[in-house]
């Protein structure tokens, strides 16, 4: 019985993103935001959150689930690639390359900076 | 009828969710065995992707909400990015422009088609915010939803190296150098270091979404 009433929690919970994506949706066209209304759902949904006007045990449940299911709702666009074959096997090494080489120098840079910035803070804080 | 192809997609996704739980084998991420089973069988069944978009396009309007699920993460993570702030906006403002500005110079190096070029700018960002840049750019949304998927996947096998390499040892660094580059399977690979690098990677994701969001559409631009 208990996890029937998470499912029921889960499920409603959910439904709470669902209904709050198609406002944030309209918002943006109808005030013509140049954001993606998921965008501006998520910064209203975290200023709710952090003004305590929603309670995070709320939608967390939902959260979670969206989240980690968020894999499957990325599907859909992925098969979408059948339709560029002539793309694929004209540009295809390209775009890999493209994709190869940028991450590992993206990598580079941000961890570079992260790992001295990071360092520096810590060291700041155990001389305190 | 228009049930079959979702329903199926479903079906495939929490089998090879099983199988990946099981071996965690790379190249069985659930993102690339269920794309893969569902083109097999349409091109088996002789189905096309309308048949299969007129049925399963919902699953694809999910995104929206699962994005805006990310503010949960935000919220409960928040305290991280207040302890590392220099280190995580500095080293993601800074991977985060990088990336848009190699990936379209890229791009554009190898002769790439313009609607290629912006496709390819934003794959560092989680995919939602990537494909609707990528959508106000000028791109294709499935082109930049496969690159991105093969960034989070490059950034699995080429992260751990380069944490090596560059002797990466705080858990801030290791976080921000997985989660700016490879988004959500960064934050995957980072927890496997432990809950901290995992917690800047979380970060690390959603504030290299606002630098791509502000900084696509210019940096694009100069390599036109």
């Amino acid at each position: 019985m208990k996890s029937a009433k998470k499912i029921v929690k889960i499920t409603l919970q959910v439904g709470f993103f669902v209904v709050m994506s198609r406002a944030s949706d309209l918002a943006v066209e109808a005030l013509r935001l140049p954001i993606p209304g998921s965008i501006l759902g998520l910064l209203a949904l975290f200023a709710l959150l952090e003004l305590n006007i929603v309670k995070l045990a709320w939608i967390e449940l939902g959260a979670e689930w969206l989240v980690a299911q968020m894999l499957l709702f990325f599907v859909p666009a992925t098969v979408g690639i059948v339709r560029y074959k002539p793309l694929i096997e004209s540009s295809g090494a390209a775009i890999l390359v493209t994709i190869l080489l940028s991450t590992a120098v993206v990598m580079t840079i941000a961890g570079w900076v992260g790992e001295r910035l990071g360092k520096a803070s810590r060291e700041e804080a155990a001389s305190l | 009828m228009t049930l079959v192809w979702p329903a199926f997609t479903i079906l495939v996704y929490f089998c090879s969710k099983w199988l990946y739980a099981r071996t965690r084998k790379l190249y069985l991420t659930p993102l690339v065995v269920t794309p893969a089973v569902v083109i097999g069988a349409l091109l088996l069944s002789g189905s096309s992707y309308d048949t299969f978009d007129r049925g399963g396009h919902w699953i694809g309007e999910m995104i929206g909400p699962a994005t805006i699920s990310l503010a949960v993460t935000l919220h409960k993570q928040i305290h991280v990015l207040k302890k590392h702030a220099r280190a995580i906006v500095a080293g993601v403002t800074a991977g985060g422009l990088a990336a848009v500005a190699v990936s379209a110079g890229l791009a554009r190096l190898f002769g790439l088609a313009a609607p290629i070029v912006d496709s390819l700018a934003p794959k560092s960002a989680t995919t939602p915010v990537a494909v609707s840049v990528s959508g106000a750019l000028g791109g294709l949304s499935t082109i930049t939803a496969v690159a991105t998927l093969a960034t989070g996947l490059t950034g699995m096998l080429v992260g751990p190296l380069l944490v090596r390499w560059m002797r990466i040892r705080s858990s801030v660094g290791r976080g921000i150098l997985l989660g700016t580059a490879a988004h959500s399977a960064g934050i995957a690979k980072a927890l496997e270091y432990d809950a901290d690098a995992g917690a800047c990677a979380g970060i690390a994701m959603v504030c290299t979404a606002f630098v791509t969001l502000c900084a696509a559409g210019p940096i694009v631009a100069l390599f036109r």
